[in-house]
């Protein structure tokens, strides 16, 4: 059983540094200028000049998919961030004091929960505009109500301990007791949900960027050359395969890794 | 007098018909004092002991009577008054030492909780050093190696000498016990006791000791309550009570200890 959980650690690990390597190193530089153009490498085949070959512009795909998961690894970060951040807060200030704004808040939560993510955020969307900033908010404000009830429920749990009231005879506030004494504790749990919804959110900012609405041309994003590379399923399959094998992987990766974190 | 309690009662409002948990308490506790309540489960002593300790909720609740500590009542002080008093002043310890301290932290910081929320003009120096005397004062062994250790390294009796360290460590005038040594095992219970019974000397701490157990009521306490469905039954001297009591309740209770005879 530990060996399993190793082998699963181990291979996320691999992925995911897999991953971090090439968005690292795109950060640095990128083989070459992500929106040259040269008509001569128009759809050509991997070669060692374009290990991934290029694309219907004569771009060069490598490039191009080290600067759209470095979009959508920051997306993803920063959606998190908001929805972990938000979530901590309303789902600890329910847990904690209950009552009437416990009530309110998690019926509005269960109305935002009811939609599905990716609807909520193309709503918002259709509000604030496209754009990454805007995709990045409304991923975020749609990740909200799961990490508000999963905190929620935690903050619960660990109220009714006798530790909680020991705390809070020693005359701890409100606010000490719930982000020294309580949240400490929950961190496991909102760990691996925090990874979990990274996942979720590499996919849906994916899925948003191929349906048009998320980062803008001439910004790469692996979900958009997805939709591009439909046409030339066929005549250049690496247009589409490249940019997909690195969503799956980041994803698996992660997905691992955090499986292999929850098991320890 | 340190605590007097005046005509106490609660009444539960919470369900469609008010209940009635405890009903006209009356009794004082003298600064030094060991004072046991002693009862079966049900019979409102626990809820006393948060009433005293400003842990009872403020809905759904309805409070009678008087508790006055120092002359103030805790029954209707507000919230930062009464933090002021927690912690500082009055302390509790728990039943269940296992879920009493917080999995997450280590000893030394929560030894040292109630200074870094009541004397916020000591330094970390300060802190770990009376923290540290704190611990050996409650005779744990190598006092330095368990303010940095995790709760789940220490045995079940480490955790209540843990406890009343942490109780201690800002030097109240009250600490209330509720069922301290339930938890534990025989020997362990005994070192307990002989240990509060120490710390009552030396500090001059008054200790409001509730159980179940009338042969350890009898070891620590000076005076005794008697309680019953909420209310008191019979209160006075230790050793009066449990050789001449009064009320059939408490005959009742004493005929029920088990004595072994051979």
């Amino acid at each position: 059983m530990k060996k399993y959980r190793n082998f699963n650690f181990i291979c996320g690990a691999v992925l995911t540094g897999f991953c971090l390597l090439i968005v690292l190193t795109g950060l640095i530089r990128t083989p070459y200028d992500t929106t040259a153009m040269s008509v001569a490498d128009r759809l050509s085949a991997p070669s060692f000049a374009h290990w991934m070959g290029c694309d219907n512009y004569g771009r060069d795909i490598l490039s191009r998919v080290m600067e759209g998961m470095r979009n959508t690894v920051w997306i993803a970060l920063l959606t998190v961030a908001i929805g972990t951040l938000s979530g901590v807060v309303i789902g600890a200030v329910c847990g904690y004091f209950g009552g009437l704004l416990d009530d309110i808040l998690m019926r509005v939560n269960d109305v935002l929960f009811s939609f599905p993510s990716i609807l909520l955020a193309l709503v918002i969307i259709s509000l604030l505009g496209t754009g990454s900033l805007n995709v990045t908010l409304a991923l975020g404000i749609a990740f909200i109500p799961s990490f508000a009830r999963i905190v929620r429920s935690e903050v619960k749990k660990q109220s009714a301990l006798e530790y909680v009231e020991s705390a809070r005879l020693m005359g701890a506030g409100h606010l000490r007791v719930i982000f020294v004494h309580i949240l400490p504790n929950i961190l496991p749990v909102l760990l691996s949900s925090v990874m979990i919804g990274f996942n979720n959110a590499v996919l849906a900012e994916a899925g948003l960027s191929y349906l048009g609405v998320g980062v803008q041309p001439p910004q790469a994003s692996l979900g958009r050359m997805l939709s591009e590379a439909q046409s030339y399923l066929f005549t250049a399959p690496w247009y589409a395969i490249f940019p997909g094998l690195m969503i799956v992987l980041m994803v698996l990766g992660f997905a691992l890794l955090a499986e292999g974190m929850t098991e320890a | 007098m340190l605590l007097e309690c005046k005509d106490f009662g609660i009444e539960f409002h919470d369900h469609d018909r008010p209940e009635r948990a405890v009903e006209g308490v009356s009794f004082s506790l003298d600064a030094g004092e060991i004072l046991g309540i002693v009862g079966e489960s049900g019979s409102g002593k626990s809820l006393t002991a948060l009433a005293i300790a400003g842990l009872l909720p403020r809905k759904k609740l309805k409070k009678e009577g008087e508790i006055l500590f120092d002359g103030q009542d805790v029954l209707r002080m507000d919230r930062k008054a009464l933090r002021e008093l927690q912690g500082d002043e009055i302390c509790m310890i728990f039943q269940e030492p296992m879920t009493a301290l917080n999995p997450t932290m280590r000893i030394g910081l929560q030894v040292e909780e109630a200074l870094r929320i009541h004397h916020r003009e000591m330094d970390a120096a300060a802190r770990r050093e009376r923290a540290l005397s704190c611990l050996a004062d409650v005779e744990l062994p190598d006092p330095e190696q368990v303010y940095e250790s995790y709760p789940h390294q220490l045995s079940g009796g480490m955790r209540q000498r843990v406890m009343i360290a942490a109780a201690m460590v800002g030097g109240p005038q009250l600490l209330i016990a509720d069922e301290p040594t339930t938890a534990l095992d025989v020997t362990v219970q005994a070192q307990i006791i002989k240990l509060l019974q120490k710390i009552n000397r030396k500090e001059k701490v008054a200790i409001l000791f509730i159980s179940h157990d009338l042969s350890l009521i009898r070891q620590i306490s000076h005076r005794v309550l008697v309680m019953q469905n909420g209310r008191l039954v019979e209160q006075g001297e230790v050793e009066e009570i449990f050789e001449h009591p009064c009320k059939d309740y408490t005959k009742q209770l004493l005929s029920a200890i088990p004595r072994v005879e051979l």
